[in-house]
């Protein structure tokens, strides 16, 4: 029974399993639930295994016993691509407004509220999907917005990329193929996992070495002689930092975060801070950077002996590392340029990486790369790459 | 099978735990399934309580588990005391008999649980601290309700299945087949409403308004950006213990904005700072 309402929850992208839809047949038979209140409680309880599906279980709930619609997650992708678009015309207003076939000097006028607003609108207008047209977003027209288009000074919405600081892909994010675009794949996630367990333990000798501890008695001829092994806990604290704002960063931010999510029982603290593209005064401690800033400077509070650890592909326009100003978001603007920044925190500790998504090979290609990697030490997010970071992490000073 | 009609069986809130409806009738379908129970929730939303709550509701002994980081799930079963039987075994002054390796295996929690005659409660408590092959050798103890002492090898087998509550901070879920062998439930932070019955459980005998005015105080203190360590139902309860316990303070003192003991309701400095600065803030309009 209900095994329509097992595979919408599964159509909606909650993980289910045939299992708990068992169990929830065996409630059902026994006679556990009596009303639709019951079930709902009872069906989510024994279904649903995180608060973070609630929501859509709720949705589909109502979709299934009252047939109220499920929404479209419209809203959500439009502001996504209103904001790569921001964040293109930042980079390149000119290229940006000729896009759009409107002036440059009249989108100048707006604030980036007005402009978001701007943009949405422009997106609002395109009602469906637009192959082949002349006017906007689509795939193979010869509109300067879309996929495999012709235009030449084109921006990318969707498909496949390869000079990441200039294009911004914004189309169906979830059938991204993960496992073929990264040097570090889901697959080698053991692989890498062994590579940080290299970072070795230290800590109290307060567990019991029974062999050697009988190998001694015996040899004192039964007096007792207690040994003990220095216990297998890693005292290492880590600061990971990640750089979560661009579409290129995107398939690395959740393996990065699960490679140290699992071997966090290694460590004695995993902290986790997000910035984009590169940092200023502040990292934040919320994915989405708004609500809980982290002061820079703040840093200097933390124990030196931690790792820090930085993930980002270090790529951007050169300004946004060099000026003084160079913040693309206002409230972070205090005069000091990015890089006395990235100085600031690689002296404050010794101990310190940058893992890059970029293959090594291209790094010579990109401005912002080579300096960056004047300051950290750089490596390739790939197992080689993780197992020289984790060699340098592990060096004494 | 238990039976649900039975009131015996049946949990409906004990002495000083407010219950919602919901969370009743999960626990109940739980303990009919013989399924352990998973609670999520942030700190101070009474996760831990509830186990105390069935535990006294049903008359049942409670068992606690309190998982360490470092736990390995063998100290959650039993223990061999070697170093007490060596000792022992070189002094002979014991009573006890150092042949006799079973004088040396000391129960765990979960062995106690499993060893008791009487079907019990079994709280394993904040699981996510320990790392996830804790979770993932549960699972085989959970599946067949049995374990092996290596040492003595014999199987012990839960003579009643405990009735289990496990509890769990984490933002990271739980391994995918430990999920599976579990129901859950995500605790939601009580409600202004929720809350005034929470009260009104711990103090019968406390003033309209200086509950009414805690509470209202409470729910724009914790509503304040940036507070990194929000104050739970527990930090409520006792800072209206202290408000209550202080001759000087009266009810409508709340009321023109004036907040005092912060400090029992935020416990990190930045934060207390800020709970201060908006306080005082507000006693300026």
């Amino acid at each position: 029974m209900f095994i329509r309402f097992f595979y919408t929850l599964k159509e909606v992208g909650i993980p289910v399993t045939p299992t708990s839809f068992l169990t929830l047949q065996k409630a059902l038979q026994k006679d556990l639930i009596l009303s639709i209140d019951d079930f709902y409680t009872c069906a989510r309880s024994i279904l649903i295994k995180s608060e973070r599906y609630f929501d859509l279980y709720d949705q589909v709930f109502a979709f299934y016993f009252e047939g109220i619609p499920l929404p479209e997650n419209d809203g959500f992708e439009v502001d996504e691509i209103a904001q790569a678009m921001l964040d293109e015309w930042l980079k390149n207003p000119k290229q940006l407004a000729d896009a759009l076939g409107v002036n440059e000097s009249e989108l100048k006028k707006l604030t980036p509220e007005e402009l978001i607003e701007y943009f949405k609108e422009r997106l609002k207008d395109q009602k469906g999907q637009h192959h082949g047209g002349k006017k906007w977003i689509g795939t193979g027209g010869t509109s300067p917005v879309g996929h495999s288009g012709h235009h030449p000074g084109g921006m990318r919405v969707g498909g496949e990329s390869r000079n990441k600081s200039a294009v911004k892909v914004a189309n169906e994010r979830r059938y991204k193929d993960y496992s073929t675009t990264g040097p570090l794949t889901e697959a080698n996630m053991g692989e890498a996992l062994k590579r940080l367990r290299n970072m070795v333990p230290v800590g109290p000798k307060d567990k019991i070495n029974i062999d050697e501890t009988i190998k001694e008695t015996m040899r004192n001829g039964g007096e007792i002689e207690l040994l003990f092994d220095r216990s297998l806990k890693d005292r290492l604290k880590i600061v990971l930092v990640i750089d979560n704002g661009g579409w290129s960063m995107d398939p690395y931010i959740s393996m990065v975060q699960t490679l140290f999510d699992y071997s966090k029982s290694q460590f004695k603290e995993i902290k986790t801070y997000f910035f984009h593209n590169t940092i200023y005064d502040y990292v934040w401690e919320d994915p989405a950077r708004h609500r809980k800033p982290y002061k820079v400077d703040d840093f200097l509070k933390v124990d030196p002996d931690t790792r820090f650890i930085v993930v980002g592909d270090a790529s951007m326009a050169p300004y946004e590392l060099m000026a003084q100003d160079g913040s693309i978001h206002m409230s972070e603007r205090s005069g000091k340029p990015s890089l006395e920044r990235l100085k600031f925190i690689n002296e404050t500790f010794p101990n310190s990486v940058w893992l890059n998504p970029v293959s090594e090979r291209m790094w010579g290609y990109t401005h912002s790369i080579m300096a960056i990697s004047q300051i950290f030490s750089m490596y390739e997010l790939s197992l080689d790459g993780l197992e020289k970071a984790v060699e340098t992490l592990m060096k004494k000073n | 099978m238990t039976d649900l009609k039975n009131p015996d069986n049946h949990f409906s809130g004990a002495n000083k735990y407010v219950l919602d409806s919901e969370l009743a009738s999960i626990v109940n379908i739980s303990m009919a399934l013989e399924m352990p129970l998973l609670l999520k929730g942030e700190p101070g939303t009474g996760k831990t309580m509830l186990a105390y709550a069935i535990s006294e509701s049903l008359g049942m002994p409670l068992i606690v588990l309190n998982v360490k980081s470092s736990m390995k799930l063998i100290e959650a079963l039993y223990q061999y005391d070697t170093l007490t039987r060596l000792n022992d075994s070189r002094f002979g002054d014991s009573t006890r008999d150092v042949s006799n390796i079973e004088e040396y295996i000391k129960m765990g929690k979960i062995g106690q649980a499993f060893a008791a005659e009487k079907r019990v409660v079994l709280l394993i408590d904040e699981i996510d601290k320990a790392d996830t092959d804790f979770q993932d050798d549960m699972l085989d103890v959970l599946d067949q309700m049995q374990f092996d002492i290596i040492e003595t090898d014999k199987v012990v087998t839960a003579k009643q299945r405990p009735v289990m509550i496990i509890t769990s901070n984490a933002k990271k879920d739980l391994s995918d087949p430990f999920l599976g062998r579990c129901n859950f439930h995500h605790i939601a932070f009580p409600d202004p409403k929720m809350m005034r019955k929470i009260i009104s459980v711990h103090f019968p005998e406390i003033d309209k308004k200086l509950a009414e005015g805690a509470i209202d105080a409470f729910f724009t203190l914790r509503n304040i950006e940036g507070i990194e360590k929000k104050p739970a139902t527990r930090e409520l309860i006792n800072w209206i213990r202290a408000l209550d316990a202080d001759p000087d303070f009266h009810a409508k003192d709340i009321i023109k904005g004036k907040i005092p003991y912060l400090g029992v309701l935020f416990k990190k400095s930045p934060d207390y700072q800020r709970a201060k600065d908006t306080a005082s803030r507000r006693s300026i309009f």
